[in-house]
């Protein structure tokens, strides 16, 4: 227990300190996961909304892949584009492997099915008078789909910050695709998982009180957001 | 002028037909109230004069132009015509914002808008509510709003889905009264499907009745399902919800389909109306309590509860003769070529 409270009253005054290596770890994996995070809203809303709102063939088969996605382990997802940016793969040449561009790739691909089934769901729960209301008061096609889109905003949001928070969490891509190499592509979670290795626990739990203060700040802003929603 | 008229219009979902209107027209500046039981096509009718969406077949034709079904077209005139629905879906933001949205399409400058909405909201009498959050308002207040919505585009035509169903007896009568001066100060042609005979009575100036996606030539009361039973000597039996029999004039054999759930109409002037007193002299006719007894126009109103409601119209002359009461026991008498047969079927 003292071993615990010992690492847990250094970790703070690490975080106190402001620790520059600290500071590196967290700057690294907002960075990567905040980058991650809008491109794979850039393509994860229009698809969902596409999907939800659109009359699509196999709309349903579609809905059922993008399910099953969502259960798909980082570690699968690591192997997979570690095949193709390895010196052997497709984008070998690129040399984007043990970079954040490819951590990057990788996070994208894991929460691009979450944004996007999370979209469906908020899109198809949007009522749908307000399709036939913004039409009778003159709306053409774009700017009825506008009002769908708007009257869905708080659900989209909360899909975006659930994804946000699936990968600052992450641990499999970041590992298999970035190296965990020090000041470069160390994100929070692989940096926890070397300092365990080494026996080191305090600034694991530095890393750790941070990623649980991120996680709670991500969980209040979920909650606004969806309180806002049922209001 | 004919704003709209119909010509053999029909709509089909899944081969199921759920309007067939063979000639319909709607004059300009009046107000329609369309009734019918659920299911009648009454919504159905009024997508299809919202422009929201095209019959299967059919023609239209709007203010001397047939209506053609391509999206630009159907947008144009969607521009000239407001449906308001039963229940009314405000955008989650302020009054003021939902009553902007149509003018912010048309492209209204802010100024001209900001005046607009302030009219609008004076008409209706929410305008203490411009910058409240439109989806806190109660019912009877979303109704108005929903008016005041309307309004602002200063429509050619207002369709109403049923629009004081879900308000409160109070709401009831201003949106009828908000409903009437709209239609005498703006010439604003309105067209509401009801349940309510007695609205669509005080309100229109012609009414419509929608029977299984029919226009029936019946005033909707007195109009119920019946099931029809084949007797040995090919007479039918009409029982009403396994209650009532009525008589009926018609034999199996002229019945075009062999469908035996049919819907009955019964001319309300064609009952007659006998106290319990009298009683004895008729071997026939049905018997029920009165429920209610009201003066309208020349004619007394009365509701008979014979298992269902069933209306008399009776004259004057009549009615004084009877005077019949309220929780009377009475009988009704009506010939059995009273009872026509609708031309629609339900199996």
């Amino acid at each position: 227990m003292s071993f615990f409270l010992e690492s847990l009253v250094s970790a703070v005054r690490l975080v106190r300190t402001l620790d520059p290596e600290l500071l590196t770890i967290v700057r690294v994996s907002l960075t990567v996961s905040y980058l991650a995070t809008i491109c794979a809203a850039i393509v994860g809303i229009p698809a969902g909304f596409a999907i939800a709102y659109g009359n699509l063939p196999g709309k349903r088969a579609l809905i059922t892949i993008l399910n099953t996605l969502l259960a798909l382990p980082t570690v699968v997802i690591g192997l997979f584009v570690y095949t193709f940016l390895s010196r052997r793969g497709i984008f070998g040449p690129l040399d984007l492997l043990y970079t954040q561009e490819a951590m990057i790739i990788g996070q994208f691909l894991l929460i691009v099915p979450q944004i996007t089934a999370l979209t469906i769901a908020a899109v198809s729960r949007v009522d749908t008078r307000y399709r036939k209301t913004a039409q009778t008061l003159g709306a053409n096609t774009w700017q009825t789909a506008l009002v769908v889109l708007r009257e869905g905003r708080f659900g989209i949001a909360a899909a975006v910050i659930s994804a946000f928070g699936r990968v600052i969490s992450e641990i499999g891509i970041s590992m298999m695709l970035g190296g965990n190499i020090k000041g470069f592509t160390r994100t929070m979670t692989t940096a926890m998982a070397l300092e365990y290795d080494k026996g080191s626990f305090i600034l694991a739990v530095a890393l750790g009180l941070v990623l649980m203060t991120l996680s709670l700040g991500m969980n209040i802003l979920f909650n606004l957001i969806q309180g806002k929603n049922v209001r | 002028m004919m704003l709209y008229t119909l010509t053999d219009v029909t709509q089909r979902y899944n081969q199921r037909t759920v309007l067939d209107i063979e000639h319909l027209e709607i004059e300009e500046g009046r107000i329609y109230s369309l009734l019918g039981p659920n299911g009648a096509g009454k919504s159905t009718l009024l997508n299809i004069l919202g422009f929201l969406e095209a019959p299967t077949t059919g023609r239209l034709i709007f203010h001397g132009q047939p209506v053609e079904s391509s999206r630009t077209a159907m947008l144009q005139l969607r521009r000239q015509v407001v449906l308001m629905d039963q229940h009314p879906i405000m955008f989650s933001t302020t009054a003021c914002n939902n009553i902007e949205y149509g003018l912010k399409i048309r492209k209204m400058g802010k100024s001209s808008r900001q005046r607009v909405v302030d009219e609008v909201l004076e008409t209706v009498g929410l305008r203490q509510f411009k910058f409240a959050a439109a989806h806190e308002l109660s019912g009877g207040e979303t109704q108005r709003l929903a008016l005041a919505r309307a309004l602002a585009l200063g429509p050619r035509v207002l369709l109403c889905d049923e629009p004081t169903a879900s308000v409160d007896a109070e709401n009831q009568a201003v949106i009828s009264v908000l409903l009437q001066q709209i239609n005498a100060t703006r010439g604003t042609t309105i067209i509401f499907t009801t349940h309510d005979r007695l609205q669509a009575a005080s309100l229109a100036q012609q009414t419509l009745v929608l029977e299984n996606g029919r226009l029936a030539a019946t005033t909707y009361e007195n109009s119920y399902t019946c099931s029809l039973t084949l007797e040995k000597n090919s007479h039918l039996r009409c029982i009403l919800h396994n209650k009532v029999e009525i008589p009926l004039a018609i034999r199996s054999s002229e019945l075009p389909q062999p469908t035996f759930n049919r819907r009955i109409y019964i001319d309300p002037e064609q009952i007659t109306l006998h106290r319990a007193a009298n009683q004895q002299q008729f071997k026939q006719g049905v018997t029920g309590t009165i429920v209610l007894i009201m003066a309208e126009g020349g004619k007394i109103r009365v509701v008979v509860n014979i298992g269902v409601l069933m209306v008399v119209l009776m004259d004057r002359a009549s009615y004084q003769q009877e005077q019949p009461a309220i929780g009377e026991k009475v009988l009704l008498l009506f010939e059995a070529a009273t009872v026509t047969l609708l031309d629609t079927t339900t199996t």
